[in-house]
């Protein structure tokens, strides 16, 4: 799109100020008369089956109302996770929830609660749910077989299966090289053999790379209540949309049952994507109470263990180098530990990034996806790509060099590389580089919006208000297209009772690519229904109309209708103009949505149909200086840089605000942060917040930049694609890459790097940590 | 009976306005009272529902027990001082810089807005086995959880070990032994007594339940510092995952008489080796009289870590350790001596 | 139960159990305290066990071969009894005043001072298998007539019967229930080493279950609760004046003839009469 108003321009979103004054409500800022509070009692141990539960003494407590267990939960199906079990697969799994008048109560009614669990075999390092005789995290199997002929999406349903590789197989495993048993999946390209053969140089390496929860702000609490057969819930998810079915799955009902709330979320970063299953807690213990509404807090503690994390991986890579420095070969094999529950997807993500990455000329991916009984994961901002740092997939567009070359500049590349690697007094500096790919667009998704009489512009947005603007971007787009004054635009989001259009997950870097197009296609519907009224009214064909000045008129300054004016019109020709009549191919919520707004003005209701050729990706390009501190084995980092390739810029201080806090989570893995298990008891000991250790303010330097090649994207109509994960591996790789600059590239395999892996390596003049074991 | 964490338990919350009336609930409810400062150490247990005292005694409405005095040529600092109090007092920043630096380097402005420096010298230890509610030695068991051949100990003790594998934690510890420093205890059976800094701390071996002298029924009132060392050299280090919101891996305080270039006294202390911070006075002695440099802090360096058991996870302690004594001595960046 | 036993939890919820209940220690010093007066008034009130001095005068006249002082213990012996008693005073003070609530730092002491018993023992095994009467302490079914005969006395009857060997009944019952109590104490002991540090071994807590760990701890407690009685009983003992001849020969080595025939049946300890024999036999004595 060319001369743009409000595309590439900054603004303030509307909902900024309730955000920062504290007006915004999340979901467990809600009250209700008689409103119950729920509290959870979670398994203690990493794989039991509850024989027995005994809540007799804490139902005889006054305000005491009721207990929730899996047996009021529908069944989901085999292998799918429920919100409460009676096989836990993890320490932290919830069993039952008690509802009382307050929290107090239900604490102390859980401590009255007598579960008998009898202890099953578990496994929390995935290496060992490999090993000749190793323990399963589940009775039927240790891990996720390739996804099942037919099925859709990267999490498409797979078997659970028992594969043990061979005691020769872990013959390496102590001197830290990854056992390479028989994957579950595998793809290659190019010839393998010749590519190692006419390498100069072959690399043999293993990486260990740790998991980490993703901890949002908000915990992913809700509140529930039932009115008239209806549900009603308050809750903290990433999506709306694309939430309400899943809600609706949990507690066996229809869709249509469902209004769900959801406008202000404390973050998700893939954690609460579609929603969260333990949502249904809430609404299920409600409904079993009469309606009475019940809300569920989710502590911190909690949150660690049902609040999702990143997979870990370990990754053995050979590559060979052509003189040039040119990848002739790759060879990959990723050990996944999947956690509980799943099937995660992540590994195949991290062996397509790790293809477009390095461009190898050829390259075979192997991996297996090991079940453990830690907590379950979910994608976290760039899952996969950042661990990867396949098949060559074509790209709808990708402006590299052009970042690398702009960044190069900004970032003073060649003159803080002259002084990398020299030691001043303790201290020694390096510099590293990285690309951070991510698959970063979906399409096909709709678009509903109303110019109504009162001359206001109303775009339903249907995705999630997790941060990140994109719930108000997409309709500057709409703004775009129909010349609407940015002030006249009212976004209606957060509230599936007000009729949303079905719409993207809000993860996955998903969202601008998605909506911009979804909404590209509804305003050009409603321009077209407005040049179509004028036309009728006023004669000559519909292209003969314009947009301007909130009028839709003939071209060059000729008569026309005001857009108050339109809207009326609309409402009396009805039909398609006030959505009386909706496109065929639009989906069932969307059609739903717009059946409330009928008949309130002129309608843009579209789905996105525009072509596109070639898969969606999104790149960071991260540049990180570090200062070691060799008597410490403290790493600092000094400056970074983040440049995008993310086509075309719609909110340039938002997306500048993503590159910097995508990167900061890449910086914390490199850096920092990591979750920890007591191998003997299967217990997560990092259950502190602080123990995980996120970045903090001061981990970063005081000013860190960031900056896009601004290029739109050809295969999408309005040029932009997702940043919200390419930053993350950008900064991780950037990062890591630094540290090897400046101590030398011996020194770590595992991340995070801290002090104790690089003061021990430098002292003993070799790698002194634990090779593969995860979680410490 | 399950176990349900995060949620604090009720009890009896009582918020005395004087010492003496606070002693006076304590000589009332003895081991049965939780005394309480800024919480932040507190309020973990409570929330756990691991301690469950029936009653807590609030002190933050004692006035009296907040504030920096001068006191015979030193300071005397009230045990409800916050520690963010102590590092803005003007007294502190000239002349005794090191408690300065080191109460502004534990963990972070919200938590020492609140946290005062009697609840910070007072703090239990971090061990996450302890502090997840296994019961281990230090919470009446028989058992470490943290030194077994599967344990991850990164953060355990090198030094002084019986039994119990835990560190103190605190960053203002080692600065207040460094100058000398003195409680102030007061019981409620009228027993006060003043002890060293240095005595106040003690290892699992005296009393693997206990990390100071406290004994139920005594309050902590005030710290005092003798004008000793006042402007001294001073070098305190401390070395973390994070900038800030982070305990200490090892932290060094040492306070330093020089003439020219010889030294001529020491204090010298490392925290988070050991379930109480080290006073080294080997060191101390070894120091006197020699050099202030390389050669010195390199023996010195050596000296401290004779002795160190590392764990599986925490190895690096002892180079790091090392390395901070080297630097106390020798100093580091502008400080350094070559 | 739990008053004698105490139960913790696993980190996984479940009920262990831990240790004895430190009641116990309590109730086994009162059982001691109570012996002593218990046994205290017996003395005062009951007759003494010796020979009558005529009978005594009579065979001090038979046997002019037997020199003037019996060699009792060796010096072997001897040290072998004060290095045990020292490490067994180390090993309960170290138990148990940490529990009384004076706290030092008790550990190590403690396990070296076990380390040191438990050599000594084995000493003393081996010493008595190979070198000493090794059945002169035990107790047997020929052992019978001497209790009856014992018991006949504690009523005041004076009745024949045989008189003890070189060891008394009691104190052969005693040695027994050391016998049982110290091996016990020592093999939990040694067990619960692995649950500290020492540079013997690494330290490894999960070496058992728990359930075997608890029975370990229940062992260890209940015999060195036992110790604490006695040990009290043994001291109580060592310092009656009545029996003071017996502590010293502990010290010195020997008894006097007449002591020796007043007391014991010559038949049951045969002293050669050969002068030599004054200086000890390790093969015979202790
Ligand atoms: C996330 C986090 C990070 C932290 N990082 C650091 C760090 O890096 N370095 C560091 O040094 N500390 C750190 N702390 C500890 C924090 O500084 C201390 O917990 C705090 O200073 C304790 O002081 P308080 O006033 O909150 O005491 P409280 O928590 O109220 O009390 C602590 C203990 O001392 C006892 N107590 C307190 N005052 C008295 C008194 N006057 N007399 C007798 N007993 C008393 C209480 O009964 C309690 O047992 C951290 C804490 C948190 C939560």
């Amino acid at each position: 799109m060319a001369d743009t108003k409000y595309i590439g321009q900054n603004y303030t979103p509307p909902d900024l100020v309730a955000k920062v004054t504290g007006r915004a409500r999340y979901a467990e800022d809600f009250r209700a008369e008689g409103m119950l509070f729920a509290k959870l009692l979670t398994s203690p141990m990493p794989h039991c089956r509850v024989r027995n539960i005994d809540a007799s003494a804490a139902l005889a407590m006054p305000g005491v109302k009721g207990i929730l267990t899996a047996d009021d939960l529908p069944d989901l199906g085999p292998n799918v996770e429920r919100a409460l079990t009676n096989e836990p697969f993890y320490a932290g799994e919830p069993i039952l929830a008690v509802a009382a008048v307050d929290e107090l109560t239900a604490a102390e009614a859980v401590e009255k609660i007598n579960v008998d669990l009898e202890p099953l075999p578990f496994v929390v390092d995935p290496l060992d749910a490999l090993r000749p005789g190793g323990p399963d995290a589940r009775t039927t199997g240790n891990v996720w077989g390739a996804p099942m002929p037919g099925g859709v999406g990267p999490n498409a349903a797979s078997p659970v299966k028992t594969i043990k590789w061979t005691g020769e197989q872990f013959a390496d495993a102590d001197e830290g090289r990854l056992p390479m048993g028989e994957p579950t999946e595998q793809w290659a390209y190019g010839d393998l053999d010749a590519g190692f053969g006419n390498a100069a140089l072959v690399l043999d390496e293993t990486m260990v790379v740790q998991s980490t929860g993703h901890h949002p702000m908000e915990t992913r609490s809700a509140m529930a209540y039932w009115q008239n057969g209806k549900l009603y819930i308050h809750a903290s998810t990433q999506s709306v949309a694309q939430t309400l079915p899943n809600v609706a799955r949990w507690c066996g009902i229809m869709p249509q049952q469902v209004v769900l709330i959801s406008e202000y979320t404390g973050g998700g970063f893939g954690s609460k994507g579609g929603g969260a299953v333990s949502t249904c807690i809430p609404a299920m213990l409600s409904k079993k109470l009469n309606g009475v509404p019940v809300m569920m807090r989710i502590t911190r503690e909690d949150e660690n263990y049902i609040g999702r994390a990143r997979t870990n991986m370990s990754g053995r890579t050979r590559i060979g180098f052509a003189k040039d420095g040119r990848i002739t070969a790759l060879d990959l094999f990723i050990v996944q530990d999947n956690g509980s529950y799943g099937p995660m997807g992540d590994h195949r993500s991290a062996g397509l990034a790790a293809s477009i990455i390095y461009q190898p000329q050829a390259m075979r991916w192997r991996a297996i996806s090991v079940l453990t009984n830690t907590p379950p994961r979910s994608q976290q901002r760039s899952p996969g790509p950042m661990q990867a740092n396949g098949q060559r997939a074509k790209l709808t567009s990708a402006f590299i060099v052009e970042a690398l070359d702009k960044g190069k500049q900004a970032f003073r590349w060649d003159e803080r590389k002259a002084y990398s690697g020299q030691r001043r007094g303790a201290k020694v500096r390096g510099v590293g580089v990285a690309v951070g790919p991510h698959g970063s667009g979906s399409i096909g998704f709709d678009s509903l919006m109303t110019l109504r009489p009162d001359g206001k512009l109303y775009v339903q947005s249907g995705v999630g208000n997790l941060g990140t603007h994109s719930v108000m971007d997409l309709a500057r787009v709409a703004a775009e297209v129909l010349a609407m004054p940015w002030e006249k635009v009212e976004v209606v989001w957060g509230d599936t009772g007000k009729g949303v259009p079905w719409s993207c997950l809000s993860v996955g870097s998903q969202t601008t690519h998605a909506m911009t197009r979804a909404n590209f296609a509804g305003a050009n519907d409603l321009k077209r229904k407005l040049q179509e009224i004028a036309a009728k009214d006023l004669g000559g064909s519909p292209d003969d109309y314009e947009l301007s000045n909130e009028r839709v008129h003939r071209k060059g300054a000729g008569g026309g209708l005001t857009y108050t004016q339109a809207a009326k019109r609309a409402i009396e020709l009805g039909g398609k103009y006030d959505g009386h009549e909706v496109p065929e191919d639009i989906n069932v919520m969307t059609k739903g949505a717009a059946a409330k707004h009928a008949g309130l003005g002129v309608m843009g209701v579209a789905k996105d149909n525009y072509p596109r050729n070639g898969t969606t990706y999104s790149f960071v390009i991260g540049f990180a200086e570090v200062e070691v501190d060799v008597e410490t084995g403290k790493v600092t980092l000094i400056d970074y840089l983040g440049v995008g390739d993310v086509g075309t810029v719609i909110n340039p201080r938002s997306l500048l605000a993503q590159i910097k806090g995508g990167s900061c989570l890449g910086i914390a893995h490199a850096l920092q942060q990591k979750w920890v298990f007591d191998p003997k008891y299967g217990l997560m000991l990092s259950r502190r917040f602080h123990y995980s250790k996120p970045l903090t303010i001061l981990d970063i330097p005081a000013t860190m930049n960031a900056d896009a090649v601004g290029l739109p994207d050809p295969e999408t109509p309005v040029g932009a694609r997702g940043v919200g994960e390419p930053p993350v591996g950008a900064g991780y790789g950037a990062v890591l890459n630094a540290i090897a600059d400046a101590v030398g590239v011996d020194v770590f395999r595992r991340a995070p790097v801290t002090s104790d892996l690089v003061l021990m390596s430098l002292e003993n003049k070799k790698r002194m940590h634990e090779p593969l074991r995860a979680h410490v | 009976m399950a176990v349900i964490r995060d949620v604090m338990p009720a009890f009896e919350l009582l918020q005395p306005t004087s010492t003496a009336d606070a002693l006076t609930l304590l000589g009332r409810y003895g081991s049965d009272a939780w005394i309480l400062a800024g919480g932040l150490d507190s309020f973990d247990w409570l929330k756990d529902r691991i301690k469950r005292p029936r009653y807590v005694i609030d002190l933050s409405g004692i006035d009296e027990l907040k504030g920096v005095r001068e006191r015979n040529g030193g300071v005397e600092i009230g045990a409800m001082t916050t520690l963010t109090d102590v590092v803005r007092h003007p007294i502190v920043r000239d002349r005794y810089a090191i408690l300065m630096d080191a109460a502004e380097s534990a963990a972070s402005p919200q938590i020492r807005n609140q946290g005062t420096i009697g609840g910070n010298v007072s703090q239990d230890t971090r061990c996450w086995y302890y502090r997840a509610g296994w019961s281990c030695y230090r919470a009446g068991g028989n058992i470490c959880y943290a030194d077994t051949p599967e344990s991850i100990n990164r953060e355990h003790a090198i030094l002084g070990a019986d039994r119990c594998v835990a560190v103190n934690p605190s960053d203002t510890a080692p600065a207040l032994i460094a100058l000398d420093a003195e409680m102030v205890l007061r019981s409620a059976s009228g027993d006060d007594r003043v002890v060293d800094a240095e005595d106040y701390f003690i290892g699992p071996g005296t009393d693997i339940t206990r990390m100071t002298v406290l004994r139920p029924g005594e309050l902590l009132t005030a710290i005092r510092i003798p004008g000793d060392w006042a402007g001294a050299r001073f070098y305190f280090e401390k070395v973390r995952d994070r900038q800030v919101w982070d305990f200490p891996l090892v932290n060094v305080a040492s306070a330093m008489v020089t003439s020219g270039e010889t030294i001529q006294n020491m204090r010298l202390v490392v925290n988070a080796v050991a379930a109480r911070p080290l006073r080294l006075v080997n060191v101390e002695q070894f120091v006197k009289g020699k050099p202030r440099n390389d050669q010195t802090a390199d023996a010195a360096g050596e000296m401290a870590i004779e002795g160190a058991q590392p764990l599986r996870f925490n190895a690096y302690k002892v180079p790091l350790m090392r390395n901070l004594v080297k630097r106390a001595i020798r100093g580091v960046g502008e400080w350094a001596t070559s | 139960m739990g008053y004698f036993l105490t139960f913790g939890h696993s980190p996984w919820g479940q009920q262990i159990l831990t240790h004895v209940s430190w009641n116990l220690l309590w109730a086994s010093a009162f059982a001691g305290v109570a012996f002593l007066v218990a046994h205290a008034s017996y003395m005062v009130l009951s007759a003494h066990r010796k020979r009558h001095p005529a009978e005594t005068d009579a065979m001090e006249a038979a046997r002019p071969d037997l020199p003037a002082r019996i060699p009792r213990h060796s010096g072997v012996a001897r040290a072998f009894h004060w290095v045990m008693a020292a490490s067994m005073l180390t090993l309960l003070t170290t138990a148990f005043l940490p529990i009384a609530g004076i706290k030092f730092a008790w550990v190590q002491w403690h396990w070296m001072a076990g380390l040191l018993l438990t050599t000594a023992i084995l000493f003393h095994v081996i010493h008595a298998s190979f070198f000493m009467d090794f059945w002169s302490i035990w107790v047997g079914p020929k052992d019978i007539p001497e209790l009856k005969a014992e018991v006949m006395r504690e009523f005041g009857h004076d009745v024949p019967g045989p008189k003890p060997g070189k060891y008394p009944l009691g104190n052969r019952l005693y040695h027994l229930a050391l016998v049982v109590v110290g091996l016990s104490v020592i093999a939990s002991g040694l067990t619960m080493m692995v649950r500290v540090r020492t540079p013997l071994f690494p330290r490894n807590p999960y070496l058992f279950a728990d359930s075997t760990w608890g029975f370990v701890y229940v062992t260890h407690g209940m015999a060195g609760v036992a110790l604490v009685g006695l040990v009290i009983a043994h001291v109580y003992f060592a310092v009656r004046p009545d029996k003071w001849w017996i502590t010293k020969a502990m010290i010195v080595g020997w008894i006097t003839r007449r002591q020796y025939l007043e007391h014991h049946d010559p038949a049951r300890w045969v002293v050669d009469g050969n002068p030599k024999s004054q200086i000890p036999n390790p093969k015979f004595q202790l």
